[in-house]
């Protein structure tokens, strides 16, 4: 121990030589062990240096692939745009990159964790790093980073995401646009209605006697009337129409570029439909019909406000003439 | 915040600098892209972070923006904000000699951001003795509603934003963009320190 420092102590000149071998070997190890791909060529794209991290992720030999041209050794690279990535950096001097956001990789090499991620590839952000040297001119640094876990983490947010944006639309037990979906998008189409000079018509319809089946037969099977209902007269809209439920068991459908004839048409056929559809609930077969309102929008509503509630007195009529029927208003 | 604002001299003196810097890039960029490269003189603004903020939520018909990190020595150190308009972002695939489907738009916005903030900040840096390093840049999603959070989000407290409007005209090509430099107090100190050296050398 003491003898060592002694002999560092006196011979520094010695030292200082060995540095510059001990610095290289350090580099060339510290680049072998990097997790990351070091990959460099020189104007001509002949690959010069290769560290073992991409011996490590693929099965080429890293002496076969010294000397060769870039594009050769790792034929899946797309050659134009890469080759004009390389120029951007070679004659700007300046650095380029490339992200897995918008491109998910550009060498083919699997990955650690086969199971868990869509892609067979490593997602890969690329950096391009000019570098200059005295003798051979320009070269370029192409390091390649592995990004799996984060595009891996960043793909599951997304879709929770887009889950959560979907659930705040959506009612949980109907499957159909919850009260606040709904009413935004009658405001936009109210708004679109206005500005392009379109037709749109409104239907509100409610369950007959809705609270009698659940005090007769339990919520339960309120529920299952609600659930089915819907779905039937989801089945009859055309993709464009809007239906959402607006309360308890009252449903709403926004009916875009339709006059009243043609939304009280809907109205009517949605009607027969429901009250000629048997529902059973524990083998027991029940009576269930709606009542509908129907209203088109004319120049006397100056909000998508006053069209719901035209379409609400219509549906009042329809209740107060006996209900199991549709009844259209105009204002 | 006051000592933090630029005299009148050194604003002049650093409208100067990137004048240089700007008509640097701009012939490295007509060299690479083989076309006549037009640069009108670019105008800079220092705005601190409220009026920023402001300008930002105002400014309509946003496109895209790319933000791109750069650090250099003893503090330097900042994010580029390339601001593009609809109207302005058409060509960019022509403009960089890209075929048809070759790579989306996202990535084009990239790469051009990336090529105008790195040349013009490599040209900049050496005029002050630095050297600048760079992130990878990213293109912010949601722009519309999302660039003032951003901002107001930056891992780094920033304290002055010089907003460089940079108008390229490449041959049939007009293309308008605003670069935004925010750069924190530190930055701003000895960036001021540089300026007013070159300042007493003209003097």
């Amino acid at each position: 121990m003491g003898n060592s420092e002694t002999c560092a102590a006196t011979d520094n000149a010695q030292v200082l030589t060995v540095n510059e071998h001990v610095i290289k070997q350090i580099n060339e190890q510290v680049a072998n062990q990097l997790n990351t791909g070091v990959l460099v060529i020189d104007h001509a794209f002949t690959i010069v240096i290769c560290n073992r991290f991409l011996q490590v992720h693929t099965d080429k030999n890293i002496d076969d692939i010294i000397g060769e041209n870039i594009f050769i050794a790792f034929p899946e690279l797309p050659e134009r745009w890469l080759a004009r990535k390389l120029n951007a950096a070679l004659q700007l001097n300046t650095p380029s990159f490339c992200s897995w956001e918008q491109r998910h990789h550009l060498f083919e090499l699997p990955h650690t964790r086969p199971i868990t991620t869509g892609s067979e590839f490593m997602a890969q952000n690329c950096t391009f790093l000019p570098i200059e040297t005295d003798e051979n001119g320009m070269h370029v640094c192409i390091l390649i980073e592995d990004v799996t876990d984060v595009c891996h983490y960043q793909t599951q947010l997304q879709k929770t995401l887009d889950d959560l944006a979907l659930m705040s639309r959506i009612d949980g037990l109907t499957q159909i646009y919850n009260r606040k979906h709904w009413q935004e998008s009658l405001k936009q189409e109210y708004a679109k209605a206005r500005r392009y000079d379109k037709d749109l018509s409104l239907i509100m319809l409610d369950l007959d006697y809705f609270k009698l089946l659940n005090d007769n037969y339990g919520h339960q099977c309120g529920d299952m009337v609600l659930i089915e209902v819907s779905a039937l007269i989801d089945s009859l809209l055309r993709i464009e129409d809007i239906f959402g439920r607006y309360g308890g068991e009252e449903f709403a459908i926004i009916v875009p570029e339709a006059q009243l004839h043609g939304a009280m048409e809907l109205a009517q056929r949605i009607c027969k439909t429901i009250a000629s559809t048997p529902l059973t609930y524990n083998g027991q077969e029940l009576k269930v019909t709606i009542s509908l309102g129907v209203a088109q929008l004319s120049d006397k509503e100056s909000n998508y406000e006053a069209l719901i509630t035209l379409a609400d007195k219509a549906l009042y009529a329809a209740k107060h003439n006996g209900r199991n029927q549709a009844f259209s208003l105009t204002a | 915040m006051s000592e933090l604002n630029l005299t009148d001299d050194q604003l002049d003196c650093l409208q100067e600098l990137i004048n240089i810097a700007m008509g640097q890039a701009s012939d490295q960029l007509a060299r690479y892209l083989d076309t006549f490269v037009y640069l009108k003189v670019p105008n800079i603004e220092s705005v601190d972070a409220k009026d920023l903020m402001s300008s930002l939520s105002e400014q309509q018909n946003t496109l895209a923006v790319v933000s791109q990190g750069f650090f250099g020595h003893e503090g330097i150190r900042g994010e580029a904000l390339l601001v593009y308009k609809e109207e302005d972002s058409g060509r960019i695939a022509d403009l960089l000699g890209y075929e048809p489907d070759e790579l989306s738009q996202d990535e084009q916005l990239i790469d051009i951001s990336s090529i105008l903030t790195t040349t013009f900040l490599n040209v900049f840096a050496r005029q002050i003795d630095n050297q600048m390093s760079y992130n990878a840049p990213k293109l912010l999603p949601q722009v519309q509603s999302n660039l003032s959070e951003h901002v107001q989000h930056m891992p780094f407290t920033w304290d002055l934003a010089l907003k460089v409007n940079i108008n390229y005209q490449v041959t049939d090509y007009s293309f308008n963009c605003n670069m935004i430099l925010l750069i924190p107090e530190k930055a701003i100190t000895k960036i001021k320190l540089v300026l007013d050296r070159i300042l007493l050398d003209f003097s």
